[in-house]
This record gives C-alpha cells, structure tokens and sequence, in this order.
C-alpha cells in the first residue's frame, strides 16, 4: 500500500500545484468571457483529437453501434456498473444524499434483478426509473468550493478544465477496482476494458448529433468550449439553466426601446425593404400601431418612454 | 380591525392578478406543447420536401420566436458598434442561418411533448418540458418566453439539458468575430455561406 502512495506521490504534488493554480486563475465573470488562455494549443489539440476521431473512434462507435442489443446493452451496463464505486465515494464526500441514495438504489436493483449489472432494470418504470447518476472528482471539488479554472482539451479525452483534468487523475488513481486489479496483477488491457467500453457507448450515443453540430457550427471548437462549460455547471449545480445566464438576459423592453429608438431610420414605408426584412422586423406589432414598442412588454415603463419620445 | 381591513383589502386586490398569472401559465404550458406538435406535423414529416420543410420551419421560427431580441443577444457587445444597415443584414443573415441549420434536423423527428411546469421569472416564463421519446431518453427542455402585449408568447430561449442555445451561440459567434479580421462582417459572410452552401 505504501510502495503505491509513494508510486503516486508525484501525481499528488502535481494535482495540488493544478489545484493551486485553479484557484488563483482567473475566473471568467461574463458569459462572454471564456477563461481560456491556452486556446491556439487547445485548438491543436481540438484538431488531432478529431482527426483521432475521423479516422477511429468514429468507425468503431459505428462498427459498435451495429452490433446486436445482446452482447452490446448488457456490456455497455457492466462497464457503467463498474464505475459505481468511484461515483458513491465522490457522492459521500459531496454529502449528496440523493446521489448517494440513487446510485446505491440502482447497483443493487441492477446487481439482484438485473443479472449481475448486465441488465439495466433500475431504470425502468417497474423499478421506478432510478435515474442514473455519475459523480467524479472534479464535481466533488466543485462542491468544496474549488473554481473550474482555465480550459483545457485534453488527448483523447477531449474538453476538460484544469479542475476536472486533476479530479479525472484522482478518480483514475484512486478507483477502488484500479487498486483491486493491480493488487491482483490483472493486466492493463483487462483494466482498461471498463473505460474502452464506456468510452464507445458514449461516441456512438452522439454519433448523428456531433456529426450534425459539426457540419452547422462555425467554429466547432467556441461550440464544444460552451456546451462542455455549461453541461459541467448543470452536473455540478443541478440547475438547468445557470444562474449567470439568468441575470445576463437582456430585458426585453430595453431591446425594443432600441428598436423604437431608431424606428425611423430603420423602418420607412417609403425605403425598399424585401419581404423577409419587413417580416422579421415585426411591423405589424412594433411599428405602425401607434403603440410605442416597450409598451408591449411587462417591464415597461411609462417615464421611460417619455424621456424617449 | 384596520390592520384586518387592510389585509382583506390587499387579499381582494391581488387576488384578480394571482388568477391571471394562472391562467398565463397554462397558457405558456400550451404555447411550448403546441409549437413541439406544429414542429411534429409542419416540419419533421417526412413526406414534405426539403424546401417545404425549410418555409414551414422558417413561419414556425419566425411566428413563435423573438428572433430580434435573439440576434442581439447573440452578438453581445458587437450589437452596439453596428449601424442600423449592419444590424438589418445581421438579423437577416442570422435568421437565415437558423433556418437553413435547423430545418434539416428535424425530418423524421418524433416525439411526445409534456409540459411539466411554467414559473415566472423576471416577467419570462421558464416552462419545463419533457420530450418523450420511444427510442431515446427523456430530453429534458426550459423555454423561456414571454408574454407581449397582444397576449402573444415569443421565445427567447431553449435550454436542453442544461445548455442554453442562446449561450452556445453567442460563445461560438464572439470567437468566430474575435479570429476573424474582418470582425462582424466576417461572420456575416460566414453565415451566408453556409446558408447557401
């Protein structure tokens, strides 16, 4: 046990210096702001992992994705069962009493009724629908208070921060099935099972809708930064809409007061304007009523509009 | 006895509102399940042809969300550094590029849509969804809506799972703007060439 402490001291010196320099980083502020400052060689990164994609996770998530349900669901729920350790100890130490009572719920539901983890029978309705929950490190940190830090793509793995990538080493290190496996002198392919099965299953649930964000998006990497940024803050917080997001919402009236602001430079019966430009522009509602724009909405203010006027 | 007066006085005056508020918000309930059951029968059929597809999804889009208030949003601070022409070529290009991205996502696409909840925040209304899906999980959708004066609801937002399209556009289109020389109408010009690409 002490020769292993001492095999990972180094990447314990090297977690608390990451963790060191999360907390003084730079913490982004705005929903513009997006804390990166090591992009040109993320996006480096960006580039080989998907070209890492293209040319073989994709056409294995494929290949996987033919496979028939048995043997693809009962090992793909094996390799999820496999991970409930690393997912109840997290989950205590974020004293998540909910997670703690779900994840306990569904390993012991799956491994009676569902054969051992082959079967995912906590998830149905007979069962209750037991969602299914995963914790990890760096959400355990979240919860203690430690900011996300810089952003970081990592090989392989892909879009992380400097906060998960430390806690994606801890769980890796700490697995209690890690440890039973080296004790036991199981080999690495056998070890590295678990997550090449998890690590599929996931690229093949995506399979047509990263295909489809990525034939749309503009700058597919800005895409992967927000979503991986605002899914983490979802997992972490459980709120489905962030709280940052929520107080940069524009108020409504303030941007039709714009609108009405400029309404005659903008909007003329006698300028040309085509079809689609006077049909987005709303004019039936915001123009030619006679109704000053704000006063349409809730937030409106009568002293306000008057100033305008 | 004037402090019960008053209190009654202030339960008789609130209480119009309150059934009011009510109301709103099975109404927002039904606003979002009609519009996923329009997207259902107006756009995902897959016996529409593509340029069918891409006018109805373009009507529903434009009837049913504030696609002004969202143009702006999405282009943050850059907004104020335009001019009115700039602005109109943005809002144009913009919808045309939500349309032309979207549309084609949807054919074939089913699903059962529940409302589950509406709460009033800030004058919007976040109404909870619940897409049901025979195949997949449940996705779990917030719309964020409001009410204008003509009583008719406009989108501002869909949250899936967490991620917020508005956000998800912005970040993408200030990076866009910030590694393009030509800033805002670099990204115009990307925008028009997907869209007719």
């Amino acid at each position: 046990m002490v020769k292993y402490f001492i095999k990972y001291n180094k990447i314990l010196l090297i977690s608390i210096f990451c963790l060191t320099f999360t907390l003084f980083a730079k913490q982004g502020n705005t929903a513009e702001d997006v804390n990166d400052p090591f992009e040109p060689v993320n996006r480096n990164i960006f580039k080989f992992n998907n070209h890492l994609d293209d040319y073989f996770f994709k056409p294995v998530a494929k290949g996987w994705r033919e496979i028939p349900d048995i043997p693809r669901k009962p090992l793909s729920n094996l390799a999820t069962t496999a991970k409930t350790p690393i997912s109840l100890a997290n989950a205590v130490l974020q004293l998540n009493k909910e997670s703690i009572g779900n994840i306990l719920g569904r390993f012991l539901i799956n491994m009676t009724f569902g054969l051992g983890g082959m079967f995912d029978v906590a998830g149905t309705r007979e069962f209750g629908n037991v969602p299914e929950v995963e914790e990890d490190f760096g959400q355990t940190l979240a919860v203690w208070g430690v900011p996300d830090g810089p952003y970081v793509m990592l090989p392989i793995f892909g879009p992380s921060s400097v906060r998960d990538a430390v806690g994606l080493g801890v769980d890796t290190v700490t697995n209690p099935l890690s440890f039973a496996y080296r004790m036991n002198n199981i080999g690495l392919e056998a070890r590295l099972s678990g997550p090449a099965v998890r690590g599929v299953t996931t690229r093949e649930k995506y399979l047509d809708y990263l295909d489809e964000m990525k034939e749309g998006s503009l700058d597919f990497y800005a895409t992967m930064r927000s979503l991986y940024r605002q899914k983490r803050r979802k997992d972490i917080s459980g709120e489905l809409e962030g709280k940052d997001l929520t107080l940069s919402m524009l108020p409504v009236d303030e941007v039709y007061e714009e609108i009405d602001s400029t309404k005659n430079e903008t909007v003329n019966i006698t300028t040309p304007i085509d079809n689609v430009a006077l049909d987005e522009k709303k004019p039936n509602t915001r123009y030619y009523n006679g109704v000053l724009p704000s006063s349409n909405y809730p937030a409106f203010n009568e002293s306000r509009v008057n100033l305008i006027e | 006895m004037m402090l019960f007066r008053k209190f009654v006085l202030v339960v008789f005056l609130i209480a119009p509102f309150n059934s009011y508020s009510d109301e709103n918000i099975e109404q927002s309930k039904f606003f979002v399940e009609n519009l996923g059951k329009q997207v259902v029968e107006k756009v995902s059929n897959v016996n529409l042809s593509e340029n069918e597809r891409h006018v109805n999804f373009r009507n529903l889009y434009l009837n049913s969300f504030d696609n002004y208030y969202i143009s702006r949003f999405v282009l943050g601070r850059y907004w104020k550094r335009l001019d009115s022409d700039m602005r109109k070529q943005f809002v144009k290009s913009f919808n045309n590029y939500i349309v032309a991205t979207y549309a084609p996502k949807f054919k074939g696409w089913q699903g059962t849509f529940k409302a589950v909840d509406s709460l009033i925040e800030n004058n919007y209304y976040n109404v909870k969804m619940n897409v049901l899906n025979e195949d997949g999980p449940t996705l779990k959708l917030m719309w964020k809506i409001y009410l204008d004066k003509n009583k008719n609801f406009k989108i501002l937002d869909v949250n899936i799972d967490g991620v917020s399209m508005l956000v998800t556009q912005r970040a993408e289109f200030m990076s866009v703007i910030k590694n393009n020389p030509k800033g805002v109408i670099g990204l115009i010009e990307a925008m028009d060439a997907k869209t007719s690409g």
